[in-house]
């Protein structure tokens, strides 16, 4: 048998995160005192500087733009030898100006991608219960 | 306030000494470091119980996750200085990215605030035994859990991303790196201790290495080694008695701390930003600008951190340095260019961590460089890590 990919494992901070995405649902947290969305979210709030950020985790559509892109050739965690060569792509959300995240995209390394190339959030089932989050895209 | 340094010119190093770089130097990593060490003492004409402070970073740069050893794949100045039989007042070990500059600045503060009158620093960097970068990582914890899964991990992702969005972004092309590559080999194959003594590398074997994480191939990187390198420093007064020609400490600055973001995510506008802040800091500490060095040694860990370093240092335009390099703008040999990789740098000598770049100062301004000596050099410029990220240090040939 193959070795698996690393699973995330859910944290205090991060439970609502992976919880929605086994839903292929995108949720972000949002600072509860200053409104502001952040990826990941940390001790304190990068925004607003609060150390109480009490965040709420936010539904958001995972539409974005591609802001840079790489293909992977040779894996340097288990599990992903099968996987190479695979795309990762640098998306900026559409949900909040300069929210970044990182992502598969999933339509595979022959895609022709552009800078501003509009993506949509997809989902990568890893096992019944843990769906990590990736990008197909828009066109 | 003033930006200048309050002690700009009053430390110098007066000494060092350089180990054979190796991918395996067949022998502990901490008995080359007291080696080093003594030679480094030796050479500046002092004795181990002059040594009164000890400084370095003893960070092992491998994303496998391995535990840290001391004396065997990382040493601390703690180790050293027991090593070595020493007693200082002063042992200090620098904890932020810019490892070297990071460390020469705790070493010249020592010197020029009294708490130590000769102070080692030191850099050993090991390659351990397996994959340098293979991470057997099955569950995903803590900031890794926002990244890993996803398969984005280790340095050739981080520097992938930021890299391929200055091609898109200026429209170059990967395959101007080579310019960058066959300089850094070319320089290198010159000095007897670096790995690649006498293997310069062509463009046409730059151009046939496939890519690991596109646009990267692997002679964008450095290659891990074992290697040690220490330098003694110590008041410009102190210096007048030793036997070689000091080297002074004009300024330095580091990066500050870029915005929050997932690990390993190097927007290129942090970079170049960032970058370019770090760099309006370090002139005004050395009391001078860009036009005044002479010398500039850039970091190279990975190829392109040469043209992110050549822009936000503002020796050519921001978007342009692709095209800087490839008009032989940084060409060692050629009259009218800035010779940044005239050390050989990371990639012409392995991951000596800001070794090469702070050595070729040293060498050069104090007029030990040999048959590579470049007799105008004045004004040296050591760089390490990214721009946004690590830092620089300023060394002058005369105190001004």
């Amino acid at each position: 048998m193959t070795a698996t990919r690393p699973l995330p494992v859910p944290d205090e901070q991060s439970g609502p995160f992976w919880a929605a995405a086994a839903h292929h649902v995108l949720k972000v947290a949002r600072c509860a005192r200053c409104d502001v969305l952040s990826l990941p979210p940390d001790l304190v709030c990068p925004h607003c500087g609060s150390t109480d950020p009490k965040f709420t985790f936010t539904r958001i559509s995972g539409d974005g733009a591609i802001r840079s892109w790489t293909v992977v050739r040779q894996a340097f965690l288990p599990g992903f030898d099968e996987d190479v060569p695979f795309m990762l792509v640098d998306v900026e959300l559409a949900a909040q100006p300069g929210l970044r995240m990182i992502g598969r995209l999933l339509d595979g390394v022959e895609a022709g991608v552009g800078i501003g190339d509009a993506v949509v959030a997809g989902f990568e089932d890893l096992t019944p219960e843990v769906a990590v989050p990736a990008f197909r895209l828009a066109r | 306030m003033s930006g200048r340094f309050a002690a700009s010119n009053q430390v110098a190093i007066v000494g060092y000494a350089q180990s054979q770089i190796r991918r395996n130097a067949g022998r502990a990593l901490g008995s080359l470091a007291v080696d080093t060490a003594r030679d480094a003492i030796r050479d500046a004409g002092l004795t181990v119980d002059q040594i009164d402070g000890f400084v370095s970073s003893s960070l092992l740069p491998s994303a496998a996750g391995r535990g840290v050893e001391d004396g065997v794949n990382i040493v601390s100045s703690n180790w050293l200085a027991q090593h070595l039989g020493a007693t200082p007042r002063y042992a200090a070990g620098f904890d932020g990215i810019g490892q070297l500059p990071g460390s020469v600045v705790l070493g010249v503060n020592a010197v020029a605030s009294g708490a130590a009158d000769y102070v080692l620093v030191h850099r050993a960097l090991h390659n351990p035994k397996g994959r340098y970068h293979g991470n057997p990582m099955r569950e995903a914890r803590g900031a890794q859990q926002w990244v890993a899964p996803q398969g984005f991990f280790g340095p050739l992702a981080m520097i992938a991303l930021p890299y391929n969005e200055y091609l898109q972004r200026f429209g170059a092309r990967r395959e101007s790196m080579h310019g960058v590559v066959v300089e850094a080999r070319k320089n290198g194959a010159r000095i007897p201790w670096s790995f690649w003594h006498d293997r310069p590398l062509s463009a046409a074997e730059y151009l046939a290495a496939p890519t690991l994480f596109d646009p990267v191939c692997r002679y964008d990187c450095d290659i891990p080694v074992d290697g040690v390198a220490a330098f003694v420093l110590t008041s410009a007064e102190r210096a007048k008695d030793l036997p070689h020609r000091p080297v002074y400490i004009a300024g330095y600055a580091s990066a500050a701390p870029s915005r929050a973001r997932l690990p390993l995510h190097w927007p290129l506008d942090d970079i170049l930003d960032g970058g370019a802040a770090m760099a309006r800091r370090l002139w005004a500490h050395a009391g001078i600008v860009a036009e005044d060095v002479d010398l500039p040694q850039v970091y190279d860990g990975f190829s392109p951190f040469v043209w992110f370093w050549l822009e936000v240092l503002g020796l050519c335009p921001v978007g342009e340095a692709h095209r800087f390099v490839a008009n032989g703008g940084i060409d060692s040999d050629r009259d009218g260019s800035i010779p940044v990789l005239s050390g050989g740098g990371a990639l012409g000598n392995g991951r000596m961590h800001g070794v090469p770049q702070m050595l070729e100062c040293y060498l050069q301004l104090s007029q030990r460089a040999g048959d590579r000596q470049r007799t105008a050099a004045q004004l040296g410029l050591a760089c390490h890590s990214s721009p946004h990220y690590g830092g620089a240090v300023v060394y002058s040939a005369e105190p001004y």
